[in-house]
Parts: C-alpha cells; structure tokens; sequence
C-alpha cells in the first residue's frame, strides 16, 4: 500500500458540553483530543504503509490544531495537513465532506482513504460515505479488521447481529470502529522528525471552493433547537437486603417485559 | 400528505413503517427484501417494492442505484433505520440527491411540509431538533424507538426491483455472533463494569441475558481489561442504548459510561460500594455483591 490519507477530528475531551446561541458546539476553551476511533483508522494506515508508504492526516477544524496535528506526524505520519476558515463554521456532514472530497483531489492521488466510523461528538458516522460520494469510491464502513496483499484488501466489518468479511480493490474508503487498531507512542526518532515536517494549511481559497459551498451556508440541514440535557438524577430507593431486592426486580422484570 | 419512502432493504422494520403510515397518513412505499411483503403490508404500506438482490457488498454501488430510483418516485421523503448498513448507505444516497439527512434520529414529528427530527448527541446530553433545507428530506431512525401498530393497508400496490450491478467490493462470508440478542435492539440490557471482576463473571452474566432474553453489555474499564469484548461496550465510545430496562452490575458509573445508557427506561444498579455515582441514575438500587444477587436471580425460576 503506497498512498494512503486518513481523516481525523478533534472532539472535546469532557462527556458533556454546551451549545451556543447558533446551535453549535462551544468549542473555545474545552479541552479537545483525538476522535478514538480515527485514532484507529491512523493506527491501521500506519500499519499498511509499512516502511515504502505514505500516510497522510487530513482533519479541519480551528487553527489551534496545528500542534496536535504534530503529534500525529510524531506518532508516524508522514504529512499533515490541516484544513481551516471561520467561512466553514457549522458545516453538517454534507459541506464536511465537499470541503474534504475537494482536498483529497488536491493533495494526490491516494490508494486508500480511511476513517474513524463515527465521532463522538456528533455521532452521525456520514462523513466517510458522503465522502465516498464525492470521490465516486465504494466505502465499507465499521470495519474491526483491514489486511491488504497484492490482489486487494480483505475487511471484516461489524454488523448488529454478526460479522462480514468483505473483499475490495483500491481505491476505497473505508470507516474503523474505535479501538480496533490502538495508535502506537510516539518514539523519540517520530518526534525529532515530526520537528521538521511543516503542518500545511489550507482554507477555501486554496481548495477553490466558495463560500455558499461551505459551513452554515453550504449545509443541506439546518439545528433548529438544541438542549443541554445532563442524564437526569433518578435517586430511587436503595435495597441493602438481596432477597428483597431479587424480589423487587423480579417485580420490575415483570413490568418491563411484555 | 406527503409520500414517506422507507427503506428496509436487509429486513422491514415494523415500528418505522407504523411511525411514517401515521405521519404521512399512509402513504408509505417501502422498499423491503424479498418475502417481506406481508409484513410491510401489515404495517401499513400502501406502495411496496420487493427487492431482489443477490448479497450486497458494494453499498456505494447499491446507493447510487437507489438514488436513480427515488428520483424516478420522486419522494419527498425518505426514511431509515439507523442499522450499521442503512447508516452507510444513507448518506450516500443523500449526496446522490443533495438531501439534508439526519442520523439516528429518535423522534419525528410534521410541521406543514417539513419533517422535523430530533436526534440525540454527544451521548445523550445534547437533544437537537434539525430539518432538511433541501426539497428531498432524509433521516435515519434508531431502531426500536416506534412501537409496530397493526394497520392493514387494504390493497397494497406490489413491484419488483432487481438489483444485479457489477459490484467493487465483494460479501465473502457472514458470521452471526454466537447467540444472544443483538445489544442495540435489546429490550433488556445485562451489563458489567470492573466490579464483574473477571471474564467468567461476564460468563455468568451473560448466562443471566440468556435466560431474560437481554443483551450482554460492559463498561469501557472491563472491556479494557478484557473481561468482554468490544462489541459489548456501553458509553461514548461503544454503543448507546436505549432498553426498558438497564441493569448495571458491579458498574461505578463514569459519565462516559452514563452518556450511552441514562436514555433507559428503567436503570437498576447493583454495586458493593454504597457511594457508587451509578446509585444516582439508578431508578432501583441493590447494595450488595452483584454474584450472589447474579446466582439468586439465576436459581429464580419464575423470572
């Protein structure tokens, strides 16, 4: 496998977080981290280069990412690329993947783009198909395994109920579940290198994208409300006595079930 | 009313067809697999379209190929279930038609013309309302949100679409995971934190879903020691559930944990520890050691 691109975002690191007044996420002053299951995604990349490939990150977000985005070139990435403008702001997962689709056709050809299968802030998991979309590639999502040989690439991917073992050629998109490739330290050569390779950064000039194709504005839906719900307090009664209390969820059981 | 297509290429889902018959006053075209055609008639289905399809395995393909035929339906709108397939193929779709598209959706309610959705992020504490500004409104819905209602379309009109593309990616094989049900579709969730202690206590617990019929769940913490695997895994980086019973054994309650349960209908928890955080989101709390309590429950032969 020579070129391969994986997508990346910065979710906020703290399980609860606030909207402002545009229903957007607040994300000034939180603390951010990798999405885990792009982590993942970077891992399996790093993997199928080997020593002779090519692994690039891709992600958009503030400009304050150029930094992490070092980290991930410490951790073995070979370029880094990072897509920024206050223009993109509050982009749904349509006018993401334009303004990523239009930077994959910039940077290269690649034989293999990958992803995490959803972020968890949002959770929506569209990006990478939506992405495929645009670049008119086939896309596996959900993958837990991913080997490539000669003839092409075997993905067992993770349904409901079962398993599937998928078999496809390059180039593709595919979409990795959290945790199924843990990304790798980085080591103090990764490091030293990662000094001299230059985050590159582009906005919508460079990708010759306009405005109305971007953010708020090249968005296909639109939040209407959004609320803070912190998962309610219920405080129900405590039992210390296991009899009692396999009675009284025998009871429950009961009620539950139809 | 407005025509709601719904699509259930791997298998009708009941409670969906229902919930888009009462929203478009039925008129509903589902697109469901071969043999399904009774069910969706059932639920209510005044158009359907019975697939014929060898395994698919290029989604992207089978995507554009539906793209082609809504637009031929021209369908304002069209629905989902937010199943790990649909969830890939959806939004592929959308891009074909350049359709607003929602995920995971667990309301839907008309206003005039417009679908409002309303989805659930950021584990459960964020609910937003979204709608599409494209004419072709699109959403996928969480399984098992809408209960199934019984309303008979009385003479459903019934075509056949082949599917038969040159595929880029082939299904070699599928493997269903050994019994069990599915923990996202489960009604009754039996789920495991450090406090399990130890992959034969998952086993006894899994043994425990068994018999009530439940999903087996686990915190982030015991799948990382490796006591289940990761498809059991409950919270922001695993599966969010929403059953009608949640019953948290030897879990302490880390708010990661309670972003992908606390949308439960019932929560019991079950912890040694009297100042678990879990005991404040539990509707029933069991102080006590979740083995003996496991046993007594697995001796019971009423449950």
């Amino acid at each position: 496998m020579k070129r391969i691109l994986v997508c990346v975002k910065a979710v906020p690191v703290s399980a609860f977080v606030e909207v402002d007044s545009q229903h957007r996420l607040k994300r000034d002053g939180i603390n951010l981290q990798w999405n885990a299951a792009d982590a993942s995604a970077l891992e399996a990349a790093l993997r199928l280069a080997g020593e002779d490939g090519s692994v690039t990150v891709l992600t958009m977000g503030t400009s304050k990412l150029e930094s992490p985005l070092r980290e991930l070139l410490a951790r073995g990435a070979s370029r880094a690329v990072l897509i920024t403008d206050r223009r993109m702001a509050g982009a749904d997962t349509q006018a993401t993947a334009r303004v990523l689709a239009a930077a994959v056709k910039k940077l290269g050809d690649f034989d293999l783009i990958l992803c995490g299968c959803k972020a968890i802030d949002g959770e929506t998991g569209q990006v990478p198909g939506q992405l495929a979309a645009a670049l008119g590639l086939p896309c596996v999502s959900n993958g837990e395994t991913l080997e490539a040989d000669p003839d092409g690439l075997t993905i067992t991917r993770r349904l409901e109920t079962g398993t599937q073992e998928l078999r496809g050629r390059t180039p593709t998109v595919i979409s990795l579940c959290a945790y199924s490739y843990p990304l790798r330290l980085p080591g103090i050569l990764g490091m030293r290198r990662a000094r001299n390779i230059p985050v590159e950064v582009l906005n919508a000039d460079d990708l010759g994208l306009l405005p109305e194709q971007c953010g708020l504005k090249g968005s296909a839906t639109k939040v209407l409300a959004m609320e803070s719900r912190f998962p309610g307090m219920r405080r129900g009664p405590k039992e210390t006595d296991l009899t009692l209390g396999a009675k009284a969820l025998g009871q429950i059981l009961r009620e539950v079930r139809p | 009313m407005k025509e709601i297509l719904v699509l259930c290429p791997f298998g009708a889902d009941p409670g969906l067809l229902s919930k888009a018959a009462a929203l478009s006053g039925g008129e509903v075209r589902a697109l469901v697999p071969q043999g399904e055609t009774a069910l969706a008639a059932a639920c209510g289905a005044a158009r359907i379209v019975e697939l014929q399809a060898a395994p698919i395995g290029d989604e992207a393909r089978f995507a554009a190929f539906l793209a082609e035929r809504i637009r031929g339906w021209s369908c304002p709108l069209v629905l989902a279930p937010a199943t790990v397939q649909m969830r890939n193929i959806m939004p592929m779709i959308a891009w074909h038609l350049k359709a607003g598209l929602t995920a995971d959706c667990t309301q839907l309610r008309m206003e005039g013309e417009l679908l409002i959705q309303t989805r659930p992020a950021f584990g459960n504490s964020l609910m937003a309302d979204i709608r599409a500004l494209s004419p072709i409104q699109m959403a996928t819905v969480r399984p098992g949100t809408f209960p199934p209602q019984r309303g008979e379309h009385p003479q459903p009109g019934v075509e056949r679409l082949v599917y038969c593309e040159e595929e880029r990616v082939t299904l070699l094989s599928y493997r269903a995971f050994a019994g069990g049900t599915p923990l996202s579709q489960a009604q009754i969730v039996v789920a495991g934190g450090m406090g399990v202690g130890s992959r034969e206590g998952f086993q006894k617990l899994e043994r425990l879903a068994d018999k009530l019929g439940a999903g087996l769940g686990a915190s982030r913490t015991a799948v990382d020691a490796g006591f289940a695997p990761y498809r059991c895994q409950v919270g922001m980086t695993g599966i969010t559930v929403c059953p009608r019973l949640y019953l948290a054994f030897g879990i302490s309650g880390a708010v990661q944990h309670l972003a992908g349960m606390s949308g439960s209908g019932k929560i019991v928890a079950v912890n040694s520890d009297p100042k678990a955080p879990i005991f404040d989101y539990a509707d029933y709390g069991i102080v006590g050691d979740w083995e003996a309590l496991a046993d007594k429950l697995l001796q019971e032969e009423i449950l």
